[in-house]
């Protein structure tokens, strides 16, 4: 039934290592027919902010190319957990489907990963008990697999991620940009905000604020951001002021960048375990960045105290 | 910056230089002592001698070796370990979720600090004269080798700082990578490979050093190099103009030395230390008549 199917031609032919051009003999010997009709999802549900949560499973038909989206859409179609009671649709987030958005950020049998190019059948041969599906864990969670991931862009606007052109003068052509230089930057304009790469760092840790009893939406806001501002940057905004510190005008603001990468929670909190890089859905080479903007960092230390 | 300055804590405003102090202490001067270390150790292999005369050396700073060890060595070790817990204390390994090098050499790294803390304490303890109201304090500056030798002798302290050795080890020459990431001296993926391979090699030759000095005590005979010693030992008051030590036992110019005849020669190996020993030191038994201690100093 599988299109990369790969098994020997004749089933009685005895498996001959290296024979067959490296490729390993399939495990499950010949019963390719007995692929799982229904796949079993686990989904860690939760209701509502700052409430329990539960796992909830759900059997969902197979298809040809289903990914993780589909199998979340089918599960909302159902709207009925495998016990057949009648349950609320699970939450979810996405947007593009094509891994460009960065919106469907999840924990994909424990591993932060983007839903929509989670491939079904590639999660069915490594783990053929089933999908897991969680809320990341370094969010907010605001309903079942759907988080408030507004840190992420604090965190953007703590270094500010963007070039200053806003005003009424026409300043002409900018300067130009040698291939080389656009090669260096383009990947770091990759990053699509998933936040694969804060989920992954041990060092970046949950930060959620409960509005108290009475408190207004504005001073809770501001306690919210003020918590945000002592926590980690996080790979994705040191990679960003790296690339806007880059750009020729970008540059123009270079010290307030560095000034933020060396605040409280700055660059300083990495501890080098190098999970974002691996976990990046875009391969973007964060910890080159980190290394940067942390030469940067020693370089900008030295002119604060040594010029002033 | 942030609105209200003033209202942040000392750490929170200056936390990117704290981090950077930290970074810089593991190397300098905690780091740099700890390869002095493990080198001055690993003498012992040279026999006992050789290792005295380097103990000999540092304990030749006389009454600046406390100042400089608590100003080079313990207090800036001292805030090495706060900050680092710290900074434990702040992260959250996920080595299960995520088992990549990286990850596991981050977690390690947490591991083999905390490892190198305890040990460290509990080798300061056992050997420098601050722990003597403990029951330890065990090193004699004056019989370096058979003082150390004596204390690593069960076999259980030998392995108990074998892994507080490699521990440390690790956790230097891993940190020292990391270092190289975070002050941005290499940035790129292959300058971080080659840099790797440093700090392999780095690691490799310390936790040579380090297994080294503990093989090597443990395979001195301790009563041989307690002879030689001693009469180090008696050269240095000589020359210091003191009267030889009561309690040391040293043995009349001339009378056999205890452990000479057991086939001891091999041990002690006068020779690879000659060098390093002043020429004061008595003829073995057997050889020229003996002279009388002080003469040869006149005769210079
Ligand atoms: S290298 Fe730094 S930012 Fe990246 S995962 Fe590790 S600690 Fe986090
Ligand atoms: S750096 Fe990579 S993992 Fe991090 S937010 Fe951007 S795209 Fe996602
Ligand atoms: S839906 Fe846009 S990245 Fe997955």
């Amino acid at each position: 039934m599988s299109t990369k199917h790969n098994g020997p031609a004749t089933a009685s032919t005895p498996p001959s290592t290296g024979a067959a051009g490296g490729e390993p003999a399939p495990h499950d010997s010949g019963d390719h027919l007995a692929l799982p009709r229904t796949i079993d999802v686990r989904v860690l549900r939760q209701d509502a902010p700052g409430q329990e949560s539960y796992w909830e499973r759900h059997a969902v038909a197979w298809e040809p190319n289903m990914n993780v989206i589909s199998v979340l859409q089918k599960i909302a179609a159902g709207a009925r957990a495998q016990d057949g009671r009648q349950v609320a649709p699970v939450a979810w987030d996405c947007n593009c489907l094509e891994e460009v958005c960065g919106s469907c950020t999840m924990l994909i049998n424990g591993r932060t990963r983007m839903a929509c190019s989670a491939l079904v059948d590639r999660l069915v041969e490594e783990h053929p008990d089933g999908i897991e599906l969680r809320p990341m864990l370094k969010f907010p969670v605001v309903r079942d697999l759907v988080v408030d991931r507004r840190r992420l862009f604090r965190s953007l606007e703590r270094v500010k991620a963007w070039v200053p052109v806003d005003g009424f003068y026409d300043h002409g052509a900018g300067p130009r940009i040698s291939p080389e230089e656009q090669e260096d930057a383009y990947p770091l304009s990759t990053c699509m905000s998933c936040g694969c790469c804060l989920e992954a760092c041990p060092q970046f840790t949950r930060i959620e604020t409960v509005r108290r009893d009475g408190e207004t939406e504005e001073a809770f806001e501001q306690r919210r951001t003020a918590a945000f501002d002592r926590g980690f940057i996080g790979a994705h905004a040191i990679s960003q002021a790296v690339l806007f510190n880059g750009h020729p005008i970008g540059k123009l603001i270079a010290d307030e960048r560095m000034e933020a990468v060396t605040d409280q929670g700055g660059i300083q909190m990495c501890g080098n375990a190098q999970n974002c890089v691996a976990v990046c859905p875009k391969s973007i080479p964060l910890t080159r960045s980190i290394a940067r903007a942390g030469r940067a960092a020693t370089m900008w230390a030295i002119r604060k105290i040594f010029d002033r | 910056m942030t609105p209200n300055e003033s209202s942040r804590s000392f750490f929170a405003r200056n936390q990117f230089l704290i981090y950077r102090l930290f970074s810089l202490s593991g190397l300098i001067p905690v780091g740099a002592f700890l390869v002095v270390h493990l080198l001055t150790n690993a003498s012992v292999l040279g026999g006992a001698a050789s290792f005295q005369s380097r103990v000999d050396m540092i304990h030749g700073l006389g009454p600046l070796l406390v100042p400089v060890e608590w100003a080079f060595i313990f207090l800036p070790m001292l805030f090495h370990a706060t900050v680092g817990f710290m900074i434990i204390g702040g992260g959250l390994p996920n080595v299960g979720s995520y088992p990549y090098v990286g990850n596991i050499r981050y977690t390690l790294q947490r591991a083999t600090g905390m490892i190198a803390f305890a040990f460290i304490i509990w080798h300061v303890l056992q050997l420098h004269w601050m722990g003597e109201p403990l029951g330890g304090g065990r090193f004699d500056p004056h019989h370096a080798t058979s003082s150390a030798a004596e204390v690593v002798a069960p076999l259980a302290i030998s392995l108990l700082y074998a892994i507080g050795v490699l521990s440390t080890v690790f956790h230097f020459a891993n940190g020292l990578w990391t270092q190289g990431i975070t002050w941005g001296l290499w940035t790129s993926p292959q300058a971080m490979r080659r840099a790797n391979y440093l700090s392999i090699a780095v690691g490799t030759l310390l936790a040579a050093a380090g297994l080294g000095a503990i093989g090597g005590l443990r395979g001195t005979d301790t009563a041989a190099a307690r002879a030689v010693e001693t009469r180090m030992d008696d050269q240095r008051r000589l020359l210091e103009g003191q009267p030889p030590s009561p309690l040391s036992g040293t043995p009349a110019p001339g009378r056999p030395v205890p452990g000479r005849d057991s086939g001891a020669e091999d041990a002690i190996d006068l020779r690879s230390g000659s060098d390093l020993v002043p020429l004061l030191i008595p003829e073995p038994a057997g050889a020229v008549a003996p002279t009388t201690g002080p003469a040869p100093l006149s005769g210079n």
